[in-house]
This record gives structure tokens, sequence and C-alpha cells, in this order.
């Protein structure tokens, strides 16, 4: 929906709420009540089962070896044991995981902020001949699943001997589809004519796209930093096609791999609980902070499909 | 004429940045890969042997490649349809005159944004068959334990919990967008015109948010082709090949069985399928979905 049909919007909406207003002076009725108060005991409970894993997982993390192989198990641990917490940590290099995801991660996302906008730009802002194929060849990119062509980009990175560096994980990651899309969604809805009166004034594209337009889509590019943030401190499969070294390990295959080897699959369930924790924790704190714009993802990405 | 030749230029120096990387690493591969389902090589060798349509011919006279297409075909249908049915029914429960839900939203969304990794690890010890809570609440419920990852039925049933759980929250916040969007005043006119709840939603509901649902089953269906982080966790594929998908196949072959032809060639097949699905709902699009 664009702006227009929205501001068209907006007054029928306020009439359906005034109604809806209206009714509720009234007594509201038994059976209503009813139904409303059985949706908020679903909802609670339907929302603690969806938590629960979480709560399961830190729980489990502070049991002893022999409390968490009890059946039926115990829902809070006998003794709180903070230093399986501890153990893990130190047992393998969490923080080295740790700081090689968040430096990738964040430096995936300043490289995509700036290649991600200048080419939604073009697509947008710029006449040039080859626009409707390049815009073509970036929907292709949206359709065709990454994970399908990993053995030639992998190829690909050997020849560029890229394999197991820093420089390999983000090159390789540093162009996003969906942020492309999402920026160019966002820059539609600009108005062409501030670009001409840049030029007007004798500005660059440059200068127009950083200090005019870059300013009007903030929210666009707040998502779009916070999405692909999460996606890249989560991803997994890729880096670890493409490293070997354990010290490039992000904190997913760092974790799996403590998993495997240290947790020897299984023998030491608290540890691996208690290092699945912290390596989720960073998450949800971002999750608990940045909720809104997080959640607004949703409606711009359900935006990018329309055009 | 020359002006206009500068201006093209610049129009194209700024699309480099993103294009040669996507060319680099997403499009160039792309028609790499066809060429390698072509050929036999094995990483090693100095040159890749052309075989023509070998790698085709032996995986569909193959059953291991029918059972992975069946095993994608399960998880797709098994993510894919629970997380939209369950996104709207949750969205559905939420939506209406409900005022401060705003701690259940986030709580159901919160799984999204989480490692796929870290979860997995979690909930295959909730799936432990002796002392797991999966079948401890089968318990409550009267049906006796099972061997979840070990047990080559209940295997796939386990990851596919895993994916549906992660997601089931996301498509519920797409819903919540979408039913807040539906035009008041025709919700209204309908009450007055005395038609019940179900009707409204069949009639007016259902046709209204068809664009979501049509976005969702499309990202659903190219990511639960993708899926790989909880298999590779939980259950590598196992056992007895009871969670291999496609993409599991395609990794193993790649990257423990050095088999690239092979392994290219079930790729080729997954891209395949992903133009198709597009194709399709596409097509679906123009005829059942109703964009305002």
């Amino acid at each position: 929906m664009n702006l227009t049909e929205a501001s068209k919007m907006k007054p029928k909406r306020e009439l359906g709420r005034n109604l809806g207003r209206e009714r509720s002076r009234k007594a509201v009725p038994f059976g209503e009540k009813f139904w409303r108060m059985f949706r908020y005991v679903l909802l609670a409970v339907i929302s603690l089962a969806m938590a629960f894993p979480f709560y399961w997982m830190v729980t489990s993390g502070l049991k002893t070896n022999d409390e968490i192989w009890r059946f039926p198990p115990t829902f809070w641990p006998e003794a709180i044991n903070w230093s399986n917490y501890a153990d893990a940590w130190n047992s393998a290099p969490f923080a080295r995981y740790m700081f090689n995801s968040v430096f990738v991660a964040v430096a995936i996302c300043v490289i995509q902020v700036v290649n991600a906008s200048m080419m939604a730009y073009a697509l947008t802002h710029m006449n040039f001949r080859l626009k409707s194929s390049f815009t073509g060849i970036v929907l292709v990119g949206y359709m065709i699943p990454s994970t399908a062509v990993y053995l030639p980009s992998y190829l690909v990175l050997n020849e560029l001997h890229l394999l197991d560096s820093y420089a390999g994980l983000i090159v390789s990651n540093c162009v996003s589809v969906f942020a492309i899309f999402l920026l160019r969604q966002a820059f539609l809805q600009v108005s062409h004519e501030l670009v001409e009166a840049g030029q007007l004034d004798g500005a660059s594209h440059f200068r127009i796209l950083w200090t005019v337009m870059a300013p009007l889509i903030r929210s666009s590019f707040a998502v779009m930093i916070l999405i692909t943030f999460i996606e890249q401190y989560n991803n997994y499969f890729w880096p670890m096609l493409i490293t070997k070294d354990p010290d490039l390990r992000l904190v997913s295959a760092g974790l799996r791999s403590f998993f495997v080897e240290g947790g020897a699959y299984g023998l030491a369930w608290p540890q691996i609980m208690a290092a699945s924790a912290f390596t989720i924790a960073p998450l949800l704190i971002l999750f608990l902070f940045a909720q809104k714009t997080i959640m607004q993802s949703v409606n711009m990405s359900a935006g990018v499909n329309k055009n | 004429m020359r002006l206009k030749t500068i201006r093209e230029g610049e129009a194209v120096l700024f699309t480099l940045p993103a294009l040669v990387p996507l060319l680099l690493f997403w499009l160039g591969p792309l028609g790499y890969i066809v060429y390698l389902s072509f050929t036999e090589w094995d990483f090693m060798s100095p040159n890749k042997l052309f075989v023509g349509l070998d790698n085709y011919v032996y995986l569909l006279t193959h059953a291991d490649f029918y059972q992975a297409l069946k095993v994608t075909l399960l998880f797709g249908l098994g993510t894919v349809i629970p997380i939209i049915v369950g996104g709207l029914a949750l969205a559905l429960l939420m939506n209406s005159k409900l005022p401060s839900t705003g701690l259940f939203r986030a709580m159901m969304f919160s799984p999204w944004v989480t490692p796929t990794v870290a979860v997995s690890i979690a909930w295959s010890w909730i799936f432990e068959p002796d002392v797991g809570l999966a079948n401890l609440v089968l318990g409550w419920i009267g049906v006796s334990p099972v061997g979840w990852l070990q047990d080559p039925t209940w295997a796939l049933v386990a990851v596919m919990i895993v994916t549906i759980w992660k997601s089931i929250g996301w498509s519920m916040v797409f819903y919540l967008v979408a039913l807040r969007n539906l035009p008041a005043d025709l919700m209204e006119a309908a009450s007055i015109d005395g038609a019940g709840g179900w009707d409204k939603f069949r009639a007016i509901t259902l046709p209204l948010i068809s664009p979501t649902t049509l976005f969702l089953s499309i990202i659903l269906t190219i990511q639960s082709l993708q899926a790989y982080d909880q298999i590779n966790v939980m259950t590598q594929g196992g056992p007895a090949g009871s969670t291999r998908t496609l993409l599991y196949m395609y990794y193993q072959s790649a990257f423990e069985s050095f088999n690239v032809g092979e392994a290219s060639a079930i790729a080729v097949i997954i891209i395949l399928i992903c133009v198709l699905l597009s194709g399709l709902s596409f097509l679906f699009s123009r005829r059942l979905v109703h964009y305002s």
C-alpha cells in the first residue's frame, strides 16, 4: 500500500473504531466477557509454551549432571550451579566466537547499507538503458535459493584465495537481494522532485543519496540493519563451509563443535545447555530493546513482494 | 549524446558495488552449477570429465533420490501449512479488540530471532527419549514414549516441530498487519447485513488477506527447501535417511562424498523446483489472490 492509499483509508478506520467504542460503552454482555477472558488465558498458555524452551535451556544449564538425567525432570533446579556456565564458557573460546560473529555481522551490515542503497537508488531515481535487466537480475536472485549455489560459490571463493579468512566471510555475504528490495521499496516512496531539486542545486547523485534521501528512509535502514545483523550473527551453514580454522568460527559453528566434541554428544548436557543459553542471550536482549523495529520488518518485507 | 553516456556510466557505477558480488557469488555460480552437473569431478583431479546427462540419469534411477524428494515434500507440507494456518489462527485470536497483547506477541515472535543451531541443541535435549520433556508431555496425555530423533518415523516430525516453532510467531505478525489493514467499514456493513463470524471470515477476511498468504507460502516454501541447520544439528539426515532432504543430500554428496557432479545435479533440481513453484504461484496470484 502506498502513502496516498493509507491516508485515504484513515478516516474510514477511525469511523470503525468509533463504532466499536460506542458499543463498548454499553454494558459488555457476559458471553463476550467470558470469550475475552478465555482468549487471554489461551494466549497466555500458548505464549508460555512458546517461550518454554528458553526457560528449559537456562534452567537445565543450572542443574547438576545427576539432576538433569532424572525422570520425571525437575522444573526448578534443586541447587543453582552457576559454575556450569563458567565451565562451558572456559572450555571453548566462546568469547572469540562471539567476537567473530559480531565483527563479521557488523562489517556486512556496513557494506550492505552502502551497496544496497546505491543499487536501490540507481534502480529508482536514475535513468539508464540496462535498468530493467538489472531489476530482473535482482529479481532472479530473490527467487533462487542461495544454499543451492553454495558449491560453486565455494569454488569461486577458492579461486579468489578467500577461503579461511575474515575477508571471505565478509565479501561472500556482502550483497543481499532482500536489502536491495527493501530499500528500493523505500526509495519509491520518495518523490523524484527531491532529486531534481538537488540536481538544480548542483549536487551529485552521490550527495543527493546520502544527504537528502538517506535521512528520509532512516526507518528502512534501521530495519534492514537489524535483520541483516541477526541473520549474519546466526549464520551457520555457509560460514562453516568456507572456514576450517577454528579461530574463524562464528558462534553457531563454535557452539555446534562444542556440542559434538566437548559435549561428546550429550554427556555434558548441563554445560551444553548453558552454552546454548549464553549464545542466545545477546539476541534475546537485542530483541527486547528493538522489538518494534524488528517486527516492523514484517510490514516492510510484505511490501517488498508487492512490486 | 556524450552527456547521456556519462550519465549512464554514473548509474552503472552506482550499481557495481552490489552487482559485482551478486554476479560473483550468486548468478555466476548459477551458471557454473548447471555446467558442473554435466561433469564428473571430485574437487582434486585437474580435469572435469564431461558426462552429459549421466548424473541426472543416475539420480532418477536410484531410490535414494526419491526418498530425499519424498522427505523434502513431507517436510515442506508439514512445515509450511502449519506455520501459515497456525500463524493466522494466532493472529485472529489476538486481533479483535483485545488490548495489551504486546507481551504475548513478543514471546511468540522471539524464537525467530534466535540462532537455529542453539535452539536445535536445546530441542535435542527436549526430544531425549528417556528423560526428555517431549515424552513427559506425551505421558501426560496418555501416549507411550517415542524415540524421537532416533526413530525413523518420528525424527522428521521432531525437526518439523522445531521449524514450526521457530517461524509461527513470525507468520502471525504478518497476519496481524494484514488483519489490521482490513477496512473496518466493510466488516461493519457485513455485520449489519447479518453475516455471522464464519461468513465474514470466509467471504471478506480470507480474500482480503490472500496476498499475505501467497507471500508467506512462497517465502516459507523456499525456506523449507533450504532448511539445513536444524537437520544438521538434530539428525544429520538420519536415522536411515528419514530426515535427508534434497538439500541435505546435496550437501552430503558435495562435501562428504566429494561427488561434485551428482551434487550439482541435485542443486539444479532444487533450483528447478523453486522456479516451477514461483511460476505456479504467479499464475495462482492472478486467479485467486485479491490485491486491493
